[in-house]
Protein backbone atom coordinates (compact mmCIF):
# COMPACT_ATOMS: atom_id res chain seq x y z
CA UNK A 1 0.00 0.00 0.00
CA UNK A 2 1.47 3.43 -0.92
CA UNK A 3 0.02 6.95 -0.62
CA UNK A 4 0.51 10.41 -1.43
CA UNK A 5 1.59 12.00 2.21
CA UNK A 6 0.43 15.38 2.78
CA UNK A 7 1.88 16.22 6.37
CA UNK A 8 0.87 20.10 6.59
CA UNK A 9 1.84 22.74 8.49
CA UNK A 10 1.98 21.96 12.13
CA UNK A 11 3.43 18.44 11.52
CA UNK A 12 6.68 20.70 10.78
CA UNK A 13 6.23 22.77 13.56
CA UNK A 14 3.98 22.18 16.74
CA UNK A 15 3.33 18.06 15.54
CA UNK A 16 6.89 17.11 14.29
CA UNK A 17 5.61 14.02 17.02
CA UNK A 18 2.31 13.60 14.91
CA UNK A 19 4.39 12.94 12.14
CA UNK A 20 7.33 11.04 13.44
CA UNK A 21 4.92 8.92 15.20
CA UNK A 22 2.69 8.65 12.12
CA UNK A 23 5.43 7.50 10.12
CA UNK A 24 6.32 4.85 12.82
CA UNK A 25 3.21 3.76 12.85
CA UNK A 26 2.69 2.83 9.21
CA UNK A 27 6.16 1.95 8.97
CA UNK A 28 4.93 -0.47 11.49
CA UNK A 29 2.42 -1.61 9.58
CA UNK A 30 3.90 -1.84 5.78
CA UNK A 31 2.06 1.50 4.56
CA UNK A 32 4.22 3.38 2.13
CA UNK A 33 4.10 7.19 1.95
CA UNK A 34 5.92 9.49 -0.84
CA UNK A 35 5.61 12.67 0.45
CA UNK A 36 3.57 15.42 -2.44
CA UNK A 37 5.99 17.43 -3.84
CA UNK A 38 6.01 20.97 -3.11
CA UNK A 39 2.95 20.27 -1.20
CA UNK A 40 1.28 23.97 -0.47
CA UNK A 41 -0.84 25.10 3.05
CA UNK A 42 -4.05 24.04 2.71
CA UNK A 43 -5.03 27.69 4.01
CA UNK A 44 -7.63 25.82 6.85
CA UNK A 45 -9.70 27.99 8.26
CA UNK A 46 -8.10 31.28 7.33
CA UNK A 47 -9.07 30.59 3.70
CA UNK A 48 -12.40 29.44 4.22
CA UNK A 49 -13.32 32.18 6.31
CA UNK A 50 -12.11 34.51 3.65
CA UNK A 51 -12.13 33.39 0.73
CA UNK A 52 -14.22 30.66 -1.41
CA UNK A 53 -11.78 30.36 -4.29
CA UNK A 54 -8.76 30.09 -2.20
CA UNK A 55 -10.22 27.42 -0.14
CA UNK A 56 -10.09 25.42 -3.44
CA UNK A 57 -7.13 26.63 -5.24
CA UNK A 58 -4.83 26.07 -2.28
CA UNK A 59 -6.04 22.33 -1.47
CA UNK A 60 -6.36 21.40 -5.56
CA UNK A 61 -2.72 22.34 -6.05
CA UNK A 62 -1.68 19.51 -3.84
CA UNK A 63 -4.31 17.53 -4.64
CA UNK A 64 -2.99 17.73 -8.18
CA UNK A 65 0.35 16.75 -7.73
CA UNK A 66 -0.93 13.71 -6.46
CA UNK A 67 -3.08 13.07 -9.05
CA UNK A 68 0.03 12.76 -11.47
CA UNK A 69 1.46 10.49 -9.42
CA UNK A 70 -1.92 8.55 -9.64
CA UNK A 71 -1.73 8.05 -5.68
CA UNK A 72 -4.35 8.93 -3.28
CA UNK A 73 -3.65 11.25 -0.38
CA UNK A 74 -3.07 10.17 3.27
CA UNK A 75 -2.81 13.30 6.22
CA UNK A 76 -2.81 13.48 9.42
CA UNK A 77 -4.03 16.52 10.64
CA UNK A 78 -7.65 16.79 10.44
CA UNK A 79 -7.54 20.34 9.48
CA UNK A 80 -6.10 19.48 6.41
CA UNK A 81 -7.84 16.69 6.19
CA UNK A 82 -11.40 18.42 6.35
CA UNK A 83 -10.72 21.18 4.13
CA UNK A 84 -8.90 19.17 1.53
CA UNK A 85 -11.37 16.49 1.09
CA UNK A 86 -13.99 18.96 0.54
CA UNK A 87 -12.50 20.86 -1.76
CA UNK A 88 -11.43 17.85 -3.69
CA UNK A 89 -15.18 17.07 -3.60
CA UNK A 90 -16.30 20.53 -5.02
CA UNK A 91 -13.87 20.19 -7.59
CA UNK A 92 -14.51 17.11 -8.88
CA UNK A 93 -18.59 17.41 -9.05
CA UNK A 94 -18.53 20.79 -10.27
CA UNK A 95 -17.19 21.27 -13.96
CA UNK A 96 -17.55 25.16 -13.99
CA UNK A 97 -15.78 25.73 -11.18
CA UNK A 98 -13.37 22.65 -12.28
CA UNK A 99 -12.08 25.12 -14.93
CA UNK A 100 -11.83 27.98 -12.86
CA UNK A 101 -9.87 26.52 -10.17
CA UNK A 102 -7.28 25.09 -12.90
CA UNK A 103 -7.39 28.02 -14.58
CA UNK A 104 -6.29 29.89 -11.48
CA UNK A 105 -3.69 27.10 -10.32
CA UNK A 106 -2.27 26.95 -13.79
CA UNK A 107 -3.10 22.89 -13.55
CA UNK A 108 -5.43 20.41 -15.26
CA UNK A 109 -6.85 18.53 -12.00
CA UNK A 110 -9.71 16.44 -12.44
CA UNK A 111 -10.55 15.89 -8.73
CA UNK A 112 -9.64 12.30 -9.27
CA UNK A 113 -8.15 11.87 -6.15
CA UNK A 114 -9.41 10.03 -2.90
CA UNK A 115 -8.72 12.13 0.76
CA UNK A 116 -8.09 10.07 3.73
CA UNK A 117 -7.19 10.60 7.16
CA UNK A 118 -4.47 8.24 8.84
CA UNK A 119 -7.07 7.26 10.85
CA UNK A 120 -9.20 6.23 7.57
CA UNK A 121 -6.87 4.39 6.42
CA UNK A 122 -5.52 2.15 9.43
CA UNK A 123 -9.27 0.76 10.41
CA UNK A 124 -11.02 0.56 6.99
CA UNK A 125 -8.26 0.30 4.10
CA UNK A 126 -5.75 -1.86 6.11
CA UNK A 127 -8.18 -3.27 8.76
CA UNK A 128 -8.03 -3.61 12.32
CA UNK A 129 -7.86 -6.85 12.65
CA UNK A 130 -4.11 -6.41 10.49
CA UNK A 131 -3.73 -3.88 13.32
CA UNK A 132 -4.64 -6.09 15.99
CA UNK A 133 -2.29 -8.96 14.77
CA UNK A 134 0.75 -6.20 14.72
CA UNK A 135 0.74 -5.22 18.27
CA UNK A 136 3.39 -6.72 20.42
CA UNK A 137 3.34 -4.22 23.26
CA UNK A 138 -0.82 -3.86 24.28
CA UNK A 139 -1.53 -0.64 26.38
CA UNK A 140 -3.35 -3.01 29.13
CA UNK A 141 -5.05 -1.12 31.54
CA UNK A 142 -4.66 2.08 30.27
CA UNK A 143 -8.11 3.73 30.32
CA UNK A 144 -8.01 6.34 27.27
CA UNK A 145 -10.94 8.73 26.27
CA UNK A 146 -10.80 9.51 22.46
CA UNK A 147 -11.44 13.17 21.66
CA UNK A 148 -12.07 13.75 17.74
CA UNK A 149 -12.81 17.25 17.89
CA UNK A 150 -15.05 19.47 14.88
CA UNK A 151 -13.03 18.45 12.01
CA UNK A 152 -12.61 14.86 11.76
CA UNK A 153 -16.04 13.95 12.41
CA UNK A 154 -17.93 16.34 11.44
CA UNK A 155 -17.98 16.73 7.85
CA UNK A 156 -21.18 16.76 5.48
CA UNK A 157 -22.85 13.68 5.42
CA UNK A 158 -21.99 12.90 1.92
CA UNK A 159 -18.19 12.90 2.95
CA UNK A 160 -18.22 11.33 6.59
CA UNK A 161 -16.91 8.20 6.97
CA UNK A 162 -17.97 8.09 11.08
CA UNK A 163 -20.82 9.10 12.96
CA UNK A 164 -20.70 12.82 13.66
CA UNK A 165 -22.19 12.68 17.11
CA UNK A 166 -20.61 10.03 18.37
CA UNK A 167 -17.75 8.53 16.42
CA UNK A 168 -15.99 5.29 16.99
CA UNK A 169 -12.94 5.34 14.81
CA UNK A 170 -10.29 6.01 17.39
CA UNK A 171 -12.25 4.25 19.86
CA UNK A 172 -11.72 1.21 17.86
CA UNK A 173 -8.06 1.18 17.14
CA UNK A 174 -7.11 2.21 20.51
CA UNK A 175 -8.84 -1.03 21.17
CA UNK A 176 -7.18 -2.90 18.96
CA UNK A 177 -4.12 -1.65 20.47
CA UNK A 178 -4.98 -3.14 23.85
CA UNK A 179 -6.54 -0.24 25.74
CA UNK A 180 -9.53 0.31 27.61
CA UNK A 181 -11.80 3.03 25.99
CA UNK A 182 -14.39 5.22 27.81
CA UNK A 183 -17.62 6.43 27.07
CA UNK A 184 -17.53 9.90 27.46
CA UNK A 185 -19.87 12.73 26.24
CA UNK A 186 -17.98 14.95 25.12
CA UNK A 187 -15.50 13.30 22.02
CA UNK A 188 -16.62 15.86 19.43
CA UNK A 189 -16.92 18.87 21.63
CA UNK A 190 -15.32 21.98 20.26
CA UNK A 191 -11.85 22.75 21.82
CA UNK A 192 -11.77 26.74 20.78
CA UNK A 193 -9.35 25.29 17.16
CA UNK A 194 -8.29 28.44 15.45
CA UNK A 195 -9.38 31.14 18.07
CA UNK A 196 -6.52 30.30 20.38
CA UNK A 197 -4.83 33.26 19.95
CA UNK A 198 -7.40 35.70 18.85
CA UNK A 199 -9.50 34.51 21.80
CA UNK A 200 -7.99 32.92 24.22
CA UNK A 201 -10.25 33.10 27.54
CA UNK A 202 -12.81 31.35 25.30
CA UNK A 203 -10.15 29.08 24.18
CA UNK A 204 -9.40 27.68 27.61
CA UNK A 205 -12.81 27.73 28.77
CA UNK A 206 -13.59 25.19 25.94
CA UNK A 207 -10.77 23.22 26.62
CA UNK A 208 -10.70 23.43 30.28
CA UNK A 209 -14.45 21.58 29.89
CA UNK A 210 -13.37 19.06 27.93
CA UNK A 211 -9.75 17.88 30.24
CA UNK A 212 -12.42 17.79 33.27
CA UNK A 213 -15.35 15.72 31.92
CA UNK A 214 -12.77 13.34 30.50
CA UNK A 215 -11.08 13.15 34.26
CA UNK A 216 -14.56 12.74 35.73
CA UNK A 217 -15.50 10.38 33.38
CA UNK A 218 -12.27 8.24 34.77
CA UNK A 219 -9.67 8.79 31.45
CA UNK A 220 -5.76 8.66 32.33
CA UNK A 221 -4.92 10.40 28.98
CA UNK A 222 -6.56 11.47 26.03
CA UNK A 223 -6.06 10.42 22.42
CA UNK A 224 -6.10 12.79 19.75
CA UNK A 225 -6.12 13.36 16.16
CA UNK A 226 -5.96 16.98 15.46
CA UNK A 227 -2.42 19.04 16.02
CA UNK A 228 -4.57 22.06 16.65
CA UNK A 229 -6.68 20.55 19.67
CA UNK A 230 -3.63 18.48 20.72
CA UNK A 231 -1.99 22.25 21.32
CA UNK A 232 -4.96 23.52 22.77
CA UNK A 233 -5.55 20.66 25.38
CA UNK A 234 -2.07 20.32 26.78
CA UNK A 235 -0.91 24.20 26.65
CA UNK A 236 -4.17 25.32 28.41
CA UNK A 237 -3.91 22.59 31.11
CA UNK A 238 -2.22 24.67 33.76
CA UNK A 239 -4.42 27.64 33.12
CA UNK A 240 -7.57 25.13 33.87
CA UNK A 241 -5.95 24.04 36.64
CA UNK A 242 -5.05 27.52 38.34
CA UNK A 243 -8.35 28.59 37.34
CA UNK A 244 -10.40 25.69 38.94
CA UNK A 245 -7.81 25.04 41.60
CA UNK A 246 -7.70 21.67 40.73
CA UNK A 247 -4.79 19.31 39.80
CA UNK A 248 -5.34 17.59 36.18
CA UNK A 249 -2.36 16.35 35.21
CA UNK A 250 -4.64 14.64 31.68
CA UNK A 251 -1.62 13.62 29.30
CA UNK A 252 -2.86 14.66 25.72
CA UNK A 253 -1.11 12.27 22.97
CA UNK A 254 -1.66 11.64 19.66
CA UNK A 255 -3.13 8.60 18.84
CA UNK A 256 -0.69 7.54 17.10
CA UNK A 257 2.19 7.60 19.45
CA UNK A 258 0.07 5.58 22.07
CA UNK A 259 -0.32 3.07 18.62
CA UNK A 260 3.05 3.52 17.66
CA UNK A 261 4.07 2.38 21.08
CA UNK A 262 1.40 -0.43 21.13
CA UNK A 263 3.28 -1.84 17.53
CA UNK A 264 6.70 -1.58 19.36
CA UNK A 265 8.31 1.58 18.98
CA UNK A 266 10.44 3.64 20.86
CA UNK A 267 9.03 6.91 23.33
CA UNK A 268 11.94 8.35 21.45
CA UNK A 269 10.71 7.54 17.70
CA UNK A 270 6.93 8.90 19.00
CA UNK A 271 8.49 11.99 20.43
CA UNK A 272 6.65 11.46 23.63
CA UNK A 273 9.42 14.04 25.19
CA UNK A 274 7.63 16.77 23.16
CA UNK A 275 4.09 16.52 25.16
CA UNK A 276 4.03 19.56 27.45
CA UNK A 277 2.13 17.19 30.61
CA UNK A 278 4.47 14.40 30.65
CA UNK A 279 3.03 10.81 29.61
CA UNK A 280 6.15 9.09 31.11
CA UNK A 281 5.25 8.67 34.53
CA UNK A 282 1.38 6.96 33.54
CA UNK A 283 2.88 4.80 30.59
CA UNK A 284 5.83 3.60 33.10
CA UNK A 285 2.92 2.89 35.75
CA UNK A 286 1.56 0.62 33.26
CA UNK A 287 4.79 -1.06 32.49
CA UNK A 288 4.57 0.45 29.08
CA UNK A 289 8.10 2.28 29.11
CA UNK A 290 11.00 1.09 30.96
CA UNK A 291 11.75 3.57 33.84
CA UNK A 292 15.16 4.32 31.88
CA UNK A 293 13.50 6.75 29.54
CA UNK A 294 13.20 9.83 32.41
CA UNK A 295 17.02 9.96 31.85
CA UNK B 1 -31.35 44.69 21.96
CA UNK B 2 -33.82 46.48 19.56
CA UNK B 3 -33.41 46.57 15.84
CA UNK B 4 -35.82 48.40 13.77
CA UNK B 5 -37.31 47.01 10.63
CA UNK B 6 -37.37 49.80 7.65
CA UNK B 7 -39.06 48.90 4.50
CA UNK B 8 -35.76 49.41 2.40
CA UNK B 9 -34.05 46.37 4.41
CA UNK B 10 -37.67 44.07 4.01
CA UNK B 11 -37.02 44.74 0.30
CA UNK B 12 -33.35 44.30 0.08
CA UNK B 13 -31.51 41.62 -2.09
CA UNK B 14 -29.52 40.85 1.03
CA UNK B 15 -31.60 37.50 1.58
CA UNK B 16 -31.50 36.40 -2.03
CA UNK B 17 -27.68 37.07 -2.27
CA UNK B 18 -26.45 35.12 0.76
CA UNK B 19 -28.97 32.76 -0.76
CA UNK B 20 -27.25 32.19 -3.99
CA UNK B 21 -24.01 32.44 -2.67
CA UNK B 22 -24.17 29.89 -0.14
CA UNK B 23 -26.77 27.53 -2.18
CA UNK B 24 -28.84 26.80 0.96
CA UNK B 25 -32.79 27.77 1.89
CA UNK B 26 -32.68 30.04 4.39
CA UNK B 27 -35.96 30.73 4.78
CA UNK B 28 -36.82 27.77 5.60
CA UNK B 29 -34.78 27.72 9.40
CA UNK B 30 -38.35 27.94 11.88
CA UNK B 31 -36.24 28.59 14.53
CA UNK B 32 -35.72 25.49 16.30
CA UNK B 33 -32.59 26.31 17.98
CA UNK B 34 -30.52 23.83 17.71
CA UNK B 35 -27.35 25.44 16.16
CA UNK B 36 -27.38 27.96 19.07
CA UNK B 37 -28.27 24.93 21.88
CA UNK B 38 -24.86 23.35 20.20
CA UNK B 39 -22.56 26.40 19.02
CA UNK B 40 -19.68 26.59 21.65
CA UNK B 41 -19.43 30.48 21.83
CA UNK B 42 -22.55 31.50 21.23
CA UNK B 43 -23.03 32.28 24.85
CA UNK B 44 -20.40 35.25 24.80
CA UNK B 45 -21.42 36.71 21.41
CA UNK B 46 -24.25 39.24 20.25
CA UNK B 47 -25.60 37.70 18.56
CA UNK B 48 -27.01 33.69 18.83
CA UNK B 49 -26.67 31.51 15.45
CA UNK B 50 -30.78 31.51 15.40
CA UNK B 51 -31.22 35.16 16.14
CA UNK B 52 -28.28 35.84 13.17
CA UNK B 53 -29.87 33.69 10.58
CA UNK B 54 -33.34 35.63 11.63
CA UNK B 55 -31.94 38.97 11.09
CA UNK B 56 -30.88 37.81 6.91
CA UNK B 57 -34.18 36.68 6.58
CA UNK B 58 -35.19 39.88 7.59
CA UNK B 59 -32.48 42.04 5.10
CA UNK B 60 -30.47 43.23 8.04
CA UNK B 61 -27.38 43.39 6.47
CA UNK B 62 -25.62 46.14 8.46
CA UNK B 63 -26.45 44.24 11.78
CA UNK B 64 -25.34 40.95 10.94
CA UNK B 65 -22.37 41.92 9.11
CA UNK B 66 -20.84 44.22 11.30
CA UNK B 67 -21.59 41.64 13.76
CA UNK B 68 -19.03 39.81 16.18
CA UNK B 69 -20.98 36.41 15.57
CA UNK B 70 -19.57 36.34 11.79
CA UNK B 71 -16.01 36.67 12.77
CA UNK B 72 -15.90 34.86 16.05
CA UNK B 73 -17.58 31.74 14.80
CA UNK B 74 -15.37 29.06 15.52
CA UNK B 75 -16.23 27.12 12.36
CA UNK B 76 -16.78 24.14 14.39
CA UNK B 77 -19.53 23.01 11.92
CA UNK B 78 -21.54 21.91 14.97
CA UNK B 79 -25.06 23.82 13.67
CA UNK B 80 -24.48 22.68 10.24
CA UNK B 81 -24.14 19.41 11.34
CA UNK B 82 -27.62 19.48 14.03
CA UNK B 83 -29.91 21.57 11.81
CA UNK B 84 -33.01 19.19 11.09
CA UNK B 85 -33.87 21.49 7.59
CA UNK B 86 -29.83 21.27 6.66
CA UNK B 87 -29.21 24.15 6.31
CA UNK B 88 -24.92 24.20 6.29
CA UNK B 89 -25.23 27.36 8.70
CA UNK B 90 -21.16 27.15 8.55
CA UNK B 91 -21.19 28.00 4.85
CA UNK B 92 -23.78 30.54 5.11
CA UNK B 93 -21.05 31.75 7.76
CA UNK B 94 -17.72 32.03 5.29
CA UNK B 95 -20.18 33.86 3.17
CA UNK B 96 -21.34 36.38 5.16
CA UNK B 97 -17.40 36.64 6.11
CA UNK B 98 -16.83 37.27 2.38
CA UNK B 99 -19.16 39.79 2.23
CA UNK B 100 -18.17 42.15 5.04
CA UNK B 101 -15.03 42.30 3.66
CA UNK B 102 -16.26 42.70 0.19
CA UNK B 103 -18.36 45.62 0.79
CA UNK B 104 -15.90 46.74 3.60
CA UNK B 105 -18.08 46.32 6.92
CA UNK B 106 -15.33 46.37 9.71
CA UNK B 107 -16.01 43.79 12.55
CA UNK B 108 -16.57 45.51 15.88
CA UNK B 109 -13.70 45.62 18.53
CA UNK B 110 -13.87 42.57 20.34
CA UNK B 111 -13.89 40.48 16.65
CA UNK B 112 -11.23 42.16 14.95
CA UNK B 113 -8.19 40.11 16.27
CA UNK B 114 -9.85 37.14 14.41
CA UNK B 115 -9.80 39.23 11.23
CA UNK B 116 -6.00 40.33 12.01
CA UNK B 117 -5.13 36.73 12.88
CA UNK B 118 -6.60 35.27 9.38
CA UNK B 119 -4.75 37.33 7.66
CA UNK B 120 -1.71 37.32 9.35
CA UNK B 121 -2.14 33.16 8.46
CA UNK B 122 -2.73 33.93 4.63
CA UNK B 123 0.01 36.59 4.30
CA UNK B 124 2.26 33.66 5.70
CA UNK B 125 1.08 31.37 3.32
CA UNK B 126 1.32 33.97 0.52
CA UNK B 127 4.79 34.43 1.49
CA UNK B 128 6.33 30.96 1.78
CA UNK B 129 3.66 28.54 0.65
CA UNK B 130 3.31 26.65 3.92
CA UNK B 131 3.16 28.20 7.14
CA UNK B 132 5.50 28.62 10.34
CA UNK B 133 3.60 28.84 13.74
CA UNK B 134 6.10 31.19 15.49
CA UNK B 135 5.91 33.16 12.61
CA UNK B 136 2.32 33.23 12.93
CA UNK B 137 2.41 34.23 16.26
CA UNK B 138 5.13 36.91 15.67
CA UNK B 139 3.55 39.22 12.98
CA UNK B 140 -0.26 38.29 14.42
CA UNK B 141 1.10 40.00 17.70
CA UNK B 142 2.78 42.61 15.94
CA UNK B 143 -0.54 43.23 13.40
CA UNK B 144 -3.02 43.37 16.13
CA UNK B 145 -0.87 45.28 19.03
CA UNK B 146 -1.24 42.82 21.19
CA UNK B 147 2.59 41.97 21.78
CA UNK B 148 2.47 39.89 24.20
CA UNK B 149 -0.32 36.87 23.24
CA UNK B 150 0.94 33.10 24.42
CA UNK B 151 4.33 35.01 25.54
CA UNK B 152 3.82 32.83 29.04
CA UNK B 153 3.81 29.60 26.60
CA UNK B 154 7.08 30.79 24.85
CA UNK B 155 9.36 28.56 27.28
CA UNK B 156 7.20 25.48 26.56
CA UNK B 157 7.79 25.86 22.58
CA UNK B 158 11.44 26.33 23.50
CA UNK B 159 12.16 23.77 25.55
CA UNK B 160 9.98 21.43 24.07
CA UNK B 161 11.49 22.19 20.30
CA UNK B 162 7.94 22.28 19.21
CA UNK B 163 9.06 25.33 17.00
CA UNK B 164 10.80 25.37 13.82
CA UNK B 165 12.35 28.77 13.27
CA UNK B 166 13.77 28.19 9.21
CA UNK B 167 10.49 29.46 6.93
CA UNK B 168 9.61 26.12 5.04
CA UNK B 169 9.55 27.81 1.35
CA UNK B 170 8.02 25.77 -1.54
CA UNK B 171 10.11 26.13 -4.96
CA UNK B 172 6.76 27.14 -7.32
CA UNK B 173 5.97 30.58 -5.13
CA UNK B 174 6.01 32.68 -8.30
CA UNK B 175 3.02 30.34 -9.34
CA UNK B 176 1.09 30.43 -5.44
CA UNK B 177 1.23 34.50 -6.02
CA UNK B 178 0.04 34.75 -9.52
CA UNK B 179 -2.79 32.16 -7.57
CA UNK B 180 -3.96 34.77 -5.25
CA UNK B 181 -3.86 38.01 -7.74
CA UNK B 182 -6.40 36.21 -9.93
CA UNK B 183 -8.86 35.24 -6.98
CA UNK B 184 -8.21 39.03 -5.87
CA UNK B 185 -8.79 40.25 -8.92
CA UNK B 186 -11.93 37.86 -9.56
CA UNK B 187 -13.22 38.79 -6.01
CA UNK B 188 -12.51 41.89 -5.97
CA UNK B 189 -11.11 42.19 -2.91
Amino acid sequence: MKYAYYPGCSLLGSATEYARSSEATLRALSVELEEIEDWVCCGATAAHATSHLLSLALPAISCSAAEKKRLDVLTCCTACYSRLKQANHEIANDPALRSQVNQIIEEDYQGNVRVLHIAEVLSNELGLDTVRGCVSRPLEGLKIACYYGCLMARLPDHLRVDRAEYPMMLDDLMRAAGAEVIDWPYKTECCGAGLTLARQKTVVRLSGDIIQIAKESGAEALAVACPLCQANLDMYQSNVEVQTGRSLGIPVLYFTQLLGLALGATPAELGLEKLIVDPLPLLAEKGLVSGGVYL
Amino acid sequence: MKWELADKALHSDFLRTVEELSEQNLSSCYQCGKCSGGCPISAELDLSPNRLLRMVQLGLEDEVLGSETVWCCAACGTCTGRCPMNIDLGRVMDVLRGLALRRQVAPPPTAAPVLTFYRSFLDAVRRFGRLTEVGLMGSYNMNSGRVFTNMDKAPWFLIKRKISFSPHKISRIDRLERVFRRIEEIEGT
